[in-house]
């Protein structure tokens, strides 16, 4: 059973890595959906498996890691069991995505037309190099690159940060995907830049219906842009909903110090609501609940795994004492 | 008015990249070749209050950075003057120069880059100190024990290396570097940018226990307004070397007067605001390199005047503690 109004379907992913000092758990039991037009906020910290997620989904995890379990269905379409060729039609084609630095994505030595080109060509052999060419010259004028036929000839080197990551948003957006994976894509750049670029990514979402699961750590830009939200901690989604939801009551612990831990109008002078410890390895995560040892509330109940539960109806929790007085202050 | 910590007066830094003997024979033999400079800072000034907090605030190659170098004693000044407590660095006999340079220390971005990874903790920590006779190296172990305890990190992890903390730990460490020579002044260059959320807000907190306890002087250089608005009493905007706005906290986030100021607190993404529409500031930063002509800001500037172009705008009082530098200022 299948829903075809959702673009991306993700059930129960586990990603694994296999290396010497044992098995990593970078992603383990994380399920959301993406449907048409929406923007999901994947947020985590370093290390929660918010990367390795995205990676999961277009078949870029690389040995020692594998997917061991779950499903990934694109259109009712399970990724996880296509072959490489399969998967090599998909991406660049329906599936983009866009990585945090553009210096590593963009091949240095060749120019950016011959970039665009060939992504075009590589899933649409019969196109004229003419047309190809206009596809590109449009693609650079919709993120919003001034002159953009001149610009066509230009190296990544000759473009500023914020002009190479259009390029490599142009890029993405070549063959009309239906799906784009965004992972930090702003996190390397200025605030003003940051701000055009979050605008091209609003602008394009709503006009031409391509959904965009954003990856970052970032919770401000995720409730500037997104639709719904999901929380990373330890390899586990520990708290999903729409971002209105979950931004202005949220239930997981981890959910509500994070919030805590931005500052912002209302902190000033005073001292930030701080997670105690830091984050655990992903090598030994403590049994039961990833998130107890720095946990207020944790006890012995939170020794054992919490499943998901619906605590509010359109909200997915992993935790064994979540917050639901609604009126709670954040933070506390 | 309270007392003067540290006082900069009409400051500037160029870097000049000078020809190379083709470019010297090109230019003898007629061809338009000059050396390329960049004003990195130009014509700074600045006053910290005793016990204040001074947030200093810009996009990257504004030259915040390069100040904080300056007032640290890491980079000589091109022109102008920095008085500390009452007598220009430049003007300090071999004692009081010694005494300026431990009082005011510098804690860095990249706890990666800025730790030595073959010293231990315990000589990262004790090495000044001991030089500088704020112990005896017998009692070294002591000291350090006393400084690591005053940033939150446990003592008995002095004999290992950086590579064995986490990053927010790393940044503890430089913390207690800082910290082991008593200083008054500290000059924090983005010194949370690299930590993931959590861990920032145990920073931050961290910072304002020290400014309690120790009375510390700070300047706080950080493109993140948000943390700026937490953390600091008093907030500079700079933009390509020079000063566009000074205001107490608090006016200037309610009521921003420079244009460049508006369009920065415009683009900063809140929590608190959900499926916002992106206005983009229009145009790229410029190039040092190539500033435009009078106003800096006047090419991305939604109100500038053919006056904007031609003329720079002074630094002038709008309002008691505030300086703006806009023509637009002049009209009302």
């Amino acid at each position: 059973m299948t829903n075809q109004s959702l673009t991306l379907d993700v059930r129960d992913l586990k990603t694994h890595f296999f290396t010497k000092a044992g098995v990593a758990k970078a992603v383990d039991g994380v399920s959301f959906s993406v449907g048409k037009g929406e923007v999901l906020g994947l947020v985590g910290e370093s290390g929660s498996g918010k990367s390795v997620t995205g990676f999961s989904i277009i078949g870029l995890v690389d040995p020692p890691g594998r997917v061991v379990s779950g499903e990934v269905l694109f259109k009712g379409q399970d990724l996880l069991k296509l072959d490489a060729e399969g998967l090599r039609q998909l991406r660049g084609n329906r599936i983009a995505m866009i990585f945090q630095d553009p210096m590593m994505t963009l091949n240095p030595v060749l120019r950016v037309d011959t970039q665009m080109i060939e992504t075009i060509k590589a899933h649409d052999s019969s196109i004229s190099k003419r047309d190809a060419l206009a596809r590109a010259r449009d693609a650079l004028g919709q993120v919003g690159i001034p002159a953009p036929d001149e610009r066509l000839r230009s190296y990544p080197h000759q473009f500023s940060g914020g002009m190479r990551q259009r390029v490599a948003i142009a890029i993405a957006l070549l063959n009309k995907p239906d799906l784009i994976i965004a992972d930090e894509p702003t996190t390397a750049l200025d605030v003003t830049i940051q701000g055009q670029i979050l605008y091209e990514a609003q602008k394009l979402c709503r006009e031409t219906g391509t959904s965009m699961i954003w990856i970052t750590h970032d919770l401000a830009v995720v409730a500037g842009l997104a639709d719904h939200i999901c929380v990373m901690y330890g390899g586990k989604a520990v708290e999903q909903g729409t971002i209105d939801d979950v931004l202005d009551h949220p239930v997981h612990p981890y959910t509500r110090g994070l919030l805590g831990s931005v500052p912002g109008h209302n902190t000033r002078g005073q001292r930030l609501y701080q997670i105690p410890g830091m984050a655990p390895s992903l090598m030994n995560l403590p049994q039961g609940c990833t998130f107890q040892d720095r946990c207020p509330r944790a006890d012995d109940a939170c020794l054992i795994e919490p499943g998901i539960t619906e605590p509010v109806p359109g909200r997915a929790v992993r935790c064994c004492h979540p917050h639901l007085d609604r009126n709670e202050e954040v933070g506390a | 008015m309270s007392e003067v910590m540290l006082e900069v007066d009409n400051l500037t830094r160029n870097f000049v990249k000078k020809l190379d003997l083709a470019g010297r024979l090109a230019q003898k033999l007629g061809a338009d070749i000059r050396e390329e400079s960049v004003h990195a800072v130009d014509g700074v000034s600045l006053t910290i209050a005793k016990k204040g907090v001074v947030g200093l605030v810009g996009e990257s190659g504004c030259g915040k950075s390069t100040l904080g170098r300056m007032i640290a004693g890491i980079l000589p000044p091109t022109s102008g003057r920095i008085v500390y407590k009452g007598i220009s660095l430049t003007d300090m006999n071999f004692e009081e120069a010694k005494r300026a340079a431990l009082e005011i220390q510098m804690i860095f971005q990249d706890p990666f880059a800025s730790l030595n990874p073959r010293m231990r903790v315990v000589d990262i920590i004790g090495e000044a100190p001991v030089a500088h006779g704020f112990c005896k190296p017998s009692e070294i172990n002591k000291y350090v024990s006393d400084v690591m305890q005053r940033v939150g990190l446990d003592p008995e992890y002095r004999r290992r290396y950086p590579h064995q903390f986490s990053g927010g730990q790393r940044q503890r460490i430089g913390i207690a570097r800082a910290l082991a020579v008593k200083p008054e002044f500290l000059v924090c260059d983005e010194a949370i940018a690299a930590l993931d959320v959590s861990i920032q807000a145990q920073v931050i907190n961290l910072f304002m226990d020290l400014r309690e306890d120790l009375d510390l002087t700070y300047l706080f250089i950080s493109h993140d307004l948000s943390v700026v608005e937490h953390i600091s009493d008093q907030v500079v905007i700079m933009y390509l070397g020079r000063i566009v706005e000074v205001a107490p906290t608090a006016e200037l986030f309610e009521k921003p007067n420079h244009p460049y100021t508006q369009a920065l607190l415009n683009e900063v993404p809140r929590v608190d605001q959900r499926g916002r529409d992106y206005q983009p500031v229009e145009g790229e930063i410029p190039s040092p390199l190539d500033p435009p002509s009078g106003c800096h800001f006047h090419p991305r500037c939604p109100h500038a005047t053919s006056r904007c172009k031609a003329e720079r705008p002074v630094l002038r009082e709008i309002a008691p503690g505030r300086i703006s530098a806009c023509h637009l200022n002049d009209g009302t």
